[in-house]
């Protein structure tokens, strides 16, 4: 699925909502000041999309808020924000070093085929990929099935692609104009 | 030979009767005992055949040739594609029909079976999970039904596979649990049979997901389409840091304002409306800002607003109007399919 123009009008709007939030706060001198207040509208328009149904969207709201809450609360008045912001984070984490441990010593005496052992290493090579997987999709720790991780991932690609085309468009227009 | 029973309906009217003794002779109270029966997974050994009621025994014989070899004890994300899958698909599709979970049945008619059945639209997906996640939870506890429902599948394998495959669908769609055909020369118990609809589903997914990131078709094995993946996320995470970046040196304030009607899919079609009406810079005490001709600009619903837009006198976004809105005006009611940054104003 590709990115509808649909979804980059409501992206757009929304974006230019959190900017707006931004234009009166602040005499926003510096760049990285301005690069952030752009890229965290940005985010939390991209989320906001998915209007909580996505778990990578509560997580990156949430992660938002943890940064700026007053433009999260703004962005998303009317949008149950509340509860996406005040929602605590599942802790289903586990601490993937104890884990590795434990299972290493429950691990002992099993006897190992030559098929198993490939089949074992190939396990453990896609169980490392998922695991960076969840590193980079927000809020990926907390999705404890592969089926919703992958799930999540489509989604929240299609989401940046979105977010990509629109903030791209923009750019080259402001770029051309200032060019003048 | 009455198959509308479907899977629930033991109603024994399609099932010939010697094989109904024969079979309930077996089934010794609850499906535990029978499932004891069936050969474990890697079924190559004769003792386990011999455990089996006659005609279960011959059709595993059948196929267990085919099947042993090429039996993958992988468990994984569906990785490593060997070769004889394929062989062994080939040959389960003239045998059997795999029913998924998935609604979408088009692309599978007439028997043919893949792992993956066609690609169901990403919509679908989004309903999909409150229905599928019932359906795991539920596919293990049903284990009685399918047990049920397996003694029949060992029958009846061959005849009018894709009615029954309709009518599976059809069931899953209403009934929590998930109707998951064994195939030939595979296992039966719960267990496996959870596994391989979960694999299915990641399967499917992961379809779903080289299709969407660039030049991943080629590519197999799950684990480095992953890394392809992971890549392409990285990739657009980082644009976006980039375009963020310029966007705010270009742009010593970040109140641009747009009120341009984005409907293209692409925004190189923009470069050829720089011409005269392309981006103005407006002084910022510009006292030219009228509501009508904001109105005029937007041929959508403009934005759920938090700032007033009444008392426009103060520039809120500083605009530039006089001698734009004739230009603008028209390239605006030609077609506005593109993004029109003749609107896109800055301030200095």
């Amino acid at each position: 699925m590709q990115p509808t123009s649909s979804m980059k009008e409501e992206f757009l709007q929304k974006w230019q909502m959190g900017l707006q939030i931004y234009r009166p706060l602040i005499d926003n001198t510096s760049v990285s000041e301005r690069m952030k207040a752009i890229k965290l509208s940005a985010d939390v328009a991209m989320a906001s999309l998915r209007r909580g149904t996505t778990c990578w969207s509560r997580a990156l709201i949430q992660k938002t808020a943890t940064e700026d809450n007053f433009l999260v609360r703004q962005m998303l008045s009317g949008i149950k924000a509340e509860t996406l912001i005040n929602k605590k984070l599942p802790k289903v984490m586990c601490h993937r070093k104890i884990v590795r441990r434990s299972k290493k010593i429950l691990r002992r005496r099993k006897s190992r085929s030559a098929i198993e052992e490939v089949a074992a290493k190939a396990r453990k090579l896609v169980n490392k990929k998922t695991q960076g997987l969840r590193n980079v999709v927000p809020g990926g720790e907390f999705m404890s099935n592969d089926v919703l991780l992958i799930q999540e991932t489509l989604d929240y690609i299609v989401s940046l692609q979105t977010q990509v085309n629109v903030m791209r468009s923009i750019v080259d227009a402001a770029e051309a104009g200032s060019e003048r | 030979m009455d198959l509308s029973g479907g899977f629930g309906a033991r109603s024994g009217g399609g099932v010939p009767f010697r094989e109904v003794t024969a079979l309930e002779s077996l089934h010794l109270g609850g499906g535990d005992e029978f499932r004891r029966m069936v050969p474990p997974e890697n079924a190559g050994g004769f003792t386990a055949l011999l455990e089996l009621p006659p005609t279960q025994a011959v059709e595993l014989l059948h196929s267990s040739s085919s099947s042993s070899p090429s039996q993958p004890t992988l468990h994984s994300l569906g990785t490593l594609a060997f070769p004889s899958n394929s062989v062994l698909m080939e040959r389960a599709a003239r045998f059997s029909v795999i029913a998924t979970e998935q609604h979408n049945q088009n692309g599978n008619v007439s028997g043919e079976t893949t792992t993956t059945s066609s690609v169901p639209s990403n919509e679908r997906i989004k309903t999909e999970p409150a229905e599928t996640e019932t359906c795991d939870q539920a596919a293990v506890e049903e284990q009685n039904n399918r047990c049920g429902g397996k003694r029949k599948d060992f029958d009846k394998k061959v005849k009018s596979s894709t009615k029954k495959k309709n009518k599976s669908s059809e069931e899953s769609e209403k009934l929590p649990y998930v109707h998951v055909r064994a195939r030939r020369g595979q296992a039966t118990d719960s267990h496996s049979l959870a596994e391989r609809a979960r694999r299915e589903k990641i399967n499917a997914r992961m379809k779903l997901l080289q299709e969407l990131v660039p030049g991943c078709d080629k590519i197999q094995g799950t684990a480095l389409v992953l890394d392809e993946i992971i890549n392409h996320v990285q990739s657009l995470q980082r644009q976006v840091e980039m375009l963020s970046m310029r966007l705010a040196s270009v742009n010593p304030r970040i109140d641009f304002n747009l009120d341009t009607i984005l409907a293209s899919e692409n925004g190189s079609l923009m470069d050829g409306n720089f011409n005269g009406t392309a981006m103005q810079l407006a002084w910022p005490h510009q006292v030219m800002e009228t509501e009508q001709s904001y109105h005029h600009r937007q041929l959508q619903q403009p934005p759920p607003q938090q700032w007033p837009f009444d008392g426009l006198n103060q520039p809120v976004w500083g605009r530039e109007e006089d001698q734009d809105l004739g230009n603008d005006h028209n390239s605006l009611m030609v077609g506005a399919a593109n993004l029109h940054p003749n609107q896109v104003k800055m301030e200095l």
